[in-house]
């Protein structure tokens, strides 16, 4: 919505607007009010953002505002000394927020209550443990008589600082939005699944997303020290936190400045008629809930639909690509996958049985079998998905056993799922960059602009084909694309990353007889050309004919018979199991 | 002609200016955790007001009473605060809140404003031009622990408040008074605010032998601290003294869990007195049927009223100068009897109060306790 | 010996009023998965039903009618209004649900008065049990609570609308494909829940200080017990009470109230961190 640049300068003006035309004094009781906004833009951030809610925000506007608040006693005021001290209070936030996210999301999907309750728990503790240690934090009365940052009276120039800061949040967040950080994030909240597989960890991106997001609340809190002279055990405290949470949810938090205008707006309007209008807090909750229930991206967030609804589509300028740096995986493993003995149960029941599989290190293998003989299963366990009970498995030299799904691209392992999985809200072109991110971005590109940039060769070989339609409508949104072509944009998702063994889970499912060809095809040519190993799953036996160096065959979870298709199907047992089908 | 334009010129000049009066900003707990003393301290207010109009109101000026609602944090509350005095031109702040709110206000008032606060507190408010009418424990606690040795055979004290400023100051001076007058402390204890379940704090008291029993509880928590202990039968052990137990708490303790429970504190609503006897009842005829339950700290904001009137009038305006100059010794009198400035902190009386029979009966007097706080 | 008996009769006072508390909620966000923020409200507004009672000169029996129509007009209206669009939608109840329970604290406020209420236990007095001396209304309350969770235990794996509702709960458009009506029978659970709550409000009111706010703190502690025992079943949530009552009375009783305080709290945090499914899960 708008360039970061063009939005940060009406936000600018704006703010600056507000002196000017009401005075010093509406400057300090907004200036409040804009402090809350940016812990409020820390909430949305996070929740927008990351997918996760945190209910205990205050936890680090008050870690920010206590710190911020005992240096400038001690200091009085210093400049240098406190802004270090304040961007200290900030990182360990960051740090400390960074290590909860990780802690709790690691090994598993989705961002469930879990999480926040335990953030909920986490500042009732820090509320418990600010009222009733004084000499820590001044109590219950707080820490008062802080005097402001540099001396700068908090009725007059303060007001800069606290625009200065939101500028600047507002600005950054906006940026991150840009950057392959924001195109990581859609994805993470879109398809977690489908993200680790492209050697993303969940944990860790969410760690980032909470980092962010601490930092700049605590931020806010360390001004809040300055601007109020006073901290009190509610700026650690459950109040506040579930304050933030009602004004991100109000303002929206799909972009950075809707929370900061729900703080505001609500805060200051409270502020102003909570003595005048007796009924003013049973409006409030009113309006919080017909948001939730009717605007579930928040109030701001109609206003922003509309907008781009009324806005001409905006084309984006053609940017010169760049070659993509290769793909980092840990030294070839010049060697093919070996399955020994695996046994996996799930929900009491046994999956696989002793399964013992060896893959060609080159070449394609398609695995046939009757359904809930195992096969996709089988590919949970290599991937990681799904727990082993006993066996092993390996690629070259490297085990896989207790490997996490995210591990597996450093492997050279890609996957494409049983159902076309692709990431909601992104369009095909969004995808396609963050396919070329997959496995050649390090932690340092997740904010520089030239790795959207990034073009590979084999990727365009793919899309080049006449049979593939991605590249005519780079704008449409993944979702919205028909089953065919979702599962081509699964395909080249997979294949971006240069995998050396790929796992295609029924690739042309739902797929047309020409479109299938189309798939044969690109498959073939791509394995040509890598001279990599494609396990396939599949169905269709006219796929299996043109595509299969060898077939495998899976029942009751273990391997029936192993060889050329041929041999195969002149094998009485498997003909006694399972007869496939054609298209 | 010349009379007809040095008439309009006057006349121009005196319709520009507002008609003289004092604005006093009254602060309340609206919402929050003593939002239940809204009602009760607004109404007091403004009987104050009505009283202290008919006697001429400050320095000549009728008084104007705008309210503001400081049950919130004290970020909120203080823009409140800020607003009255900046922009509506309150000259004094009488405020009935918690000491966190307070503390906030002295920091950004910073003694430009007289400002007077009127509820019980911890004691050591010494911050310039604000006075405090607000019971202090030495006052509370002074004559009444002595008075409970001799007549109700109180030696063994067992102390347990919530863990914040006032009821760890409280204890502080308790331990010296019970002390002083022969008695011991047998335990001590603090639980968090918002605590529910006192069990195992009863079964330390009933261990301990105690035979009397501070409580410094607030709110809620003194409720239920008190509904269990008369469950227990522990009423029969041991009294109990509250020094922040009104009329509000005894009702929701209830008559049946109220046997010798006893309250200190420097207004009931019951004491029998001709001051006090009338306030009630012009509360009623002012009010009727929305007249709240009147209580020590509801009514308190009256006295507030009453020592900024006699400040003001004292000094013959509200400057904070000519009024700290004036202060000291500064009289008023108000339905809790007669009081005196000492210092910015009041001496006055202590009523201790019965509750066992659902309503608070007097049962001692104590008159001109003093404050027991020095500021240098 | 004597303080061994009275800390063994809190601990049990603890984990029954906590499970009595905590039944309603393992019931709505247990099994229909709603994160009832109002779950308190509910039990506050149970908790106004004697007060009620009291201040129409009725019968203190009286009480039990009214809680049930006061809780279940207004938990049908919820259902029927707010919680009915949010079934799939976990993070949106939960905010709606907290919207919803300031309008009920606020609206308690205008009906009733901040002011704190008497509720008088119809029991009165302390029954020896040896040397100890225990409140005889607590007695007959973890009796009846004891009671009522067999009965509810039983009743749910023996009756037929027991048996429905696993079965929605399991696979709802497989039940649904059954026959089952499932919107009639998730409102139906979530009335029930919340009758739960008002009920054990009403049980608890003479107990506690009964004002508008005094929902919160009934809220918290429910959600942390789910979480320790383990959502959907009714097992879990025994153990969960146990768990978290039996620590607090535990730590209260050796350290002090704060201890017991933090050491739930840290508690809820391991088990959602450690083991997110509780100590019994129940699928």
């Amino acid at each position: 919505m708008g360039s970061i640049l063009g939005v940060n300068l009406a936000l600018l003006a704006g703010l600056l607007l507000v002196p000017l035309l009401g005075g010093s004094f509406l400057a300090w009781q907004i200036g409040l009010f804009l402090i809350y906004g940016v812990a409020a833009q820390g909430v949305g951030f996070a929740w927008g953002r990351g997918g996760f809610l945190p209910l205990g925000n205050a936890l680090f506007f008050g870690l920010g505002a206590y710190g911020a608040a005992t240096v400038l006693r001690a200091t009085e005021g210093a400049l240098a000394v406190n802004l270090l001290a304040m961007l200290a209070v900030a990182l360990a936030c960051a740090a400390l927020a960074y290590g909860l996210a990780v802690l709790l999301f690691r090994g598993r999907i989705g961002s469930g209550p879990g999480f926040s309750l335990v953030t909920l728990a986490l500042v009732l503790i820090a509320g418990q443990i600010a009222e009733t240690t004084p000499a820590l934090t001044g109590g219950f009365n707080g820490l008062s008589g802080v005097p402001p940052l540099a001396g700068i009276d908090p009725f007059g120039a303060f007001y800069y600082v606290v625009v200065a800061l939101v500028v600047l949040v507002t600005a950054g967040l906006m940026l991150i939005e840009r950057r392959p950080a924001g195109l990581i994030l859609r994805a993470l909240v879109a398809d977690e699944g489908r993200l680790e597989l492209l050697g993303f960890a969940p944990h860790r991106v969410k760690g980032w997303a909470f980092a962010v997001s601490a930092f700049v609340t605590a931020l806010a809190g360390a001004l809040f020290a300055s601007h109020q002279g006073i901290v009190t055990p509610q700026s650690i405290g459950f109040a506040l936190s579930t304050e933030l949470v009602i004004w991100a949810a109000v303002g929206g938090r799909v972009s950075p400045l809707e929370p900061l205008l729900g703080a505001v707006a609500i805060g200051w309007a409270t502020a102003m008629l909570r003595d005048s209008v007796a009924w003013w807090e049973v409006a409030v909750a009113a309006i919080f809930l017909l948001v939730v229930l009717l605007l579930p991206g928040g109030a701001m967030d109609l206003v922003a639909r509309l907008w781009r609804r009324l806005r001409p589509v905006s084309r984006s300028k053609p940017v010169s690509p760049l070659p993509a740096p290769p793909v980092r995986v840990a030294p070839p493993p010049g060697g093919e996958l070996r399955l020994e003995a695996v046994g996996l149960d799930a929900g009491g029941v046994r999956i696989l049985d002793g399964l013992s599989l060896a893959a060609p290190a080159a070449g394609v293998l398609c695995v046939i079998g009757p359904n809930g003989a195992g096969k996709t299963t089988m590919l949970n366990a290599i991937t990681g998905r799904m727990p082993i009970r006993q066996g092993r498995m390996a690629l070259g030299g490297h085990a896989l056993n207790g490997r996490a799904p995210h591990q597996m691209l450093r492997l050279g392992i890609a996957r494409k799922m049983q159902v076309p999985t692709v990431f909601a809200g992104l369009t095909v072109d969004e995808t396609l960059r963050l396919a070329l991110l997959a496995g050649r971005m390090r932690p340092s590109d997740a904010l520089r602009r030239a790795p959207l940039r990034w073009r590979d060769d084999g990727l365009d070989a793919l899309l080049a084909d006449p049979g593939v339609p991605l590249t005519a409508e780079p704008g449409k949104r993944a979702e919205h694309l028909p089953q065919g072509h979702r599962q081509m944009l699964e395909l080249a998702l997979t294949l971006a990353a240069d995998p050396r063994l790929v796992l295609l889970d029924e690739p042309a499912a739902g797929m047309s007889p020409a479109e299938t060809q189309v798939m044969v095809r690109l498959i073939r040519a791509w394995q040509a050309r890598t001279g990599a190993c494609a396990i396939v799953i599949e169905h269709d036996m006219a796929l299996v004919e043109s595509l299969a160096t060898e077939v495998a065959v899976l029942h009751q979870g273990r391997v029936l018979a192993q060889g050329a298709l041929s041999e195969i199907r002149a094998d009485p047992q498997v003909a006694a199991v399972y007869a496939g089908g054609h298209k | 002609m010349k009379r007809f334009v040095i008439a309009t010129i006057l006349a121009t000049g005196f319709a520009g200016s507002a008609p003289a009066e004092v604005r006093l900003g009254v602060l309340v707990p609206d919402s929050g955790p003593a939002g239940l003393f809204g009602p009760s301290s607004r109404q007091a207010a403004q009987l104050a007001a009505e009283d202290i109009n008919a006697t001429g109101g400050i320095a000549g000026e009728p008084v104007t009473l705008l309210f503001a609602d400081v049950g919130v944090p004290p970020a909120q509350a203080v823009q409140s605060v800020q607003r009255l005095w900046r922009a509506e031109g309150v000259q004094g702040f009488v405020g009935m809140h918690d000491s966190a709110v307070r503390a906030a206000i002295v920091s950004q008032l910073r003694g430009q404003v007289p400002y007077v606060y009127s509820a019980v507190y911890e004691g050591g408010e010494c911050a310039p031009d604000t006075y405090v009418t607000g019971e202090t424990p030495a006052q509370q606690l002074a004559p009444v622990i002595p008075w409970l040795a001799e007549h109700e055979a109180a030696h063994r004290w067992y102390l347990i408040g919530n863990d914040y400023n006032w009821p760890r100051d409280t204890n502080a001076a308790a331990q010296d008074i019970i002390a002083a007058s022969g008695g011991a402390v047998v335990g001590e204890e603090y639980v968090p605010l918002g605590s529910s379940d006192f069990d195992a704090s009863l079964a330390r008291i009933r261990a301990s032998g105690a035979d009397a029993v501070l409580v410094t509880l607030v709110g809620g928590d003194s409720v239920a601290f008190n509904i269990a202990y008369a469950a227990f039968g522990l009423d029969g052990q041991a009294l109990r003294l509250g020094t922040l137990i009104e009329e509000n708490t005894l009702a929701g303790i209830g008559a049946a869990n109220a046997h010798r429970l006893f309250a200190s504190m420097g207004f009931f609503a019951s004491i029998d007195s001709e001051a006090a006897r009338s306030f009630d009842a012009r509360l009623h005829s002012r009010f009727g049927a929305e007249a709240a339950q009147p209580n020590g700290l509801g009514e308190s904001l009256y006295d507030g009223l009453m020592l900024m009137a006699a400040l003001g009038n004292a000094a013959g305006s509200l400057e904070p100068g000519a009024v700290a100059a004036v202060a000291d010794g500064v009289r008023y009198s108000s339905p809790r009897g007669n009081a005196r400035l000492d210092h910015n902190h009041v001496a006055q009386t202590i009523y201790l109060a019965d509750g066992s029979s659902g309503q608070f009966a007097t049962v001692a007097r104590f008159d001109t306790v003093p404050a027991g706080v020095s500021c240098e | 010996m004597d303080t061994l008996v009275l800390f063994l009769l809190n601990a049990t006072w603890q984990i029954a009023a906590l499970a009595l508390t905590a039944l309603g909620l393992a019931l709505v966000f247990g099994l229909l998965r709603i994160m009832n923020m109002a779950h308190g409200e509910f039990v506050m507004l149970g908790a106004y039903a004697p007060v009620l009672a009291a201040q129409w000169g009725l019968p203190a029996l009286a009480a039990v009618p009214i809680c049930l129509v006061l809780v279940g007009a207004i938990a049908w209206l919820v259902e029927r209004l707010v919680v009915r669009h949010l079934y799939a939608r976990m993070f949106d109840s939960l905010l709606a649900t907290w919207a919803l329970s300031i309008l009920l604290r606020k609206g308690a406020e205008l009906a009733f008065g901040r002011q704190f209420r008497n509720v008088a236990a119809p029991l009165d007095g302390v029954t020896r049990l040896g040397t100890v001396g225990y409140p005889t209304y607590r007695l007959a309350v973890v009796a009846l609570v004891l009671a009522g969770l067999l009965g509810l235990w039983l009743w749910y794996r023996r009756s037929a609308t027991g048996l429905r509702l696993r079965a929605m709960v399991d696979n709802p458009a497989l039940a649904q494909a059954a026959g089952i009506d499932t919107a009639r029978l998730s409102a139906v659970a979530f009335v029930a829940g919340c009758l739960m709550a008002g009920l054990a409000g009403l049980l608890l009111a003479p107990t506690l200080s009964v004002a508008p706010g005094m929902g919160l703190d009934a809220l918290i502690r429910s959600f942390f017990a789910l979480i320790v025992g383990g959502l959907g079943t009714l097992e879990g949530l025994g153990l969960g009470a146990s768990v978290i009552g039996g620590l607090q009375s535990g730590l209260s009783a050796v350290f002090t109230q704060t201890a017991g305080y933090l050491g739930v709290l840290v508690l809820a945090i391991l088990f959602l961190w450690r083991r997110p499914d509780g100590l019994y899960p129940g699928r």
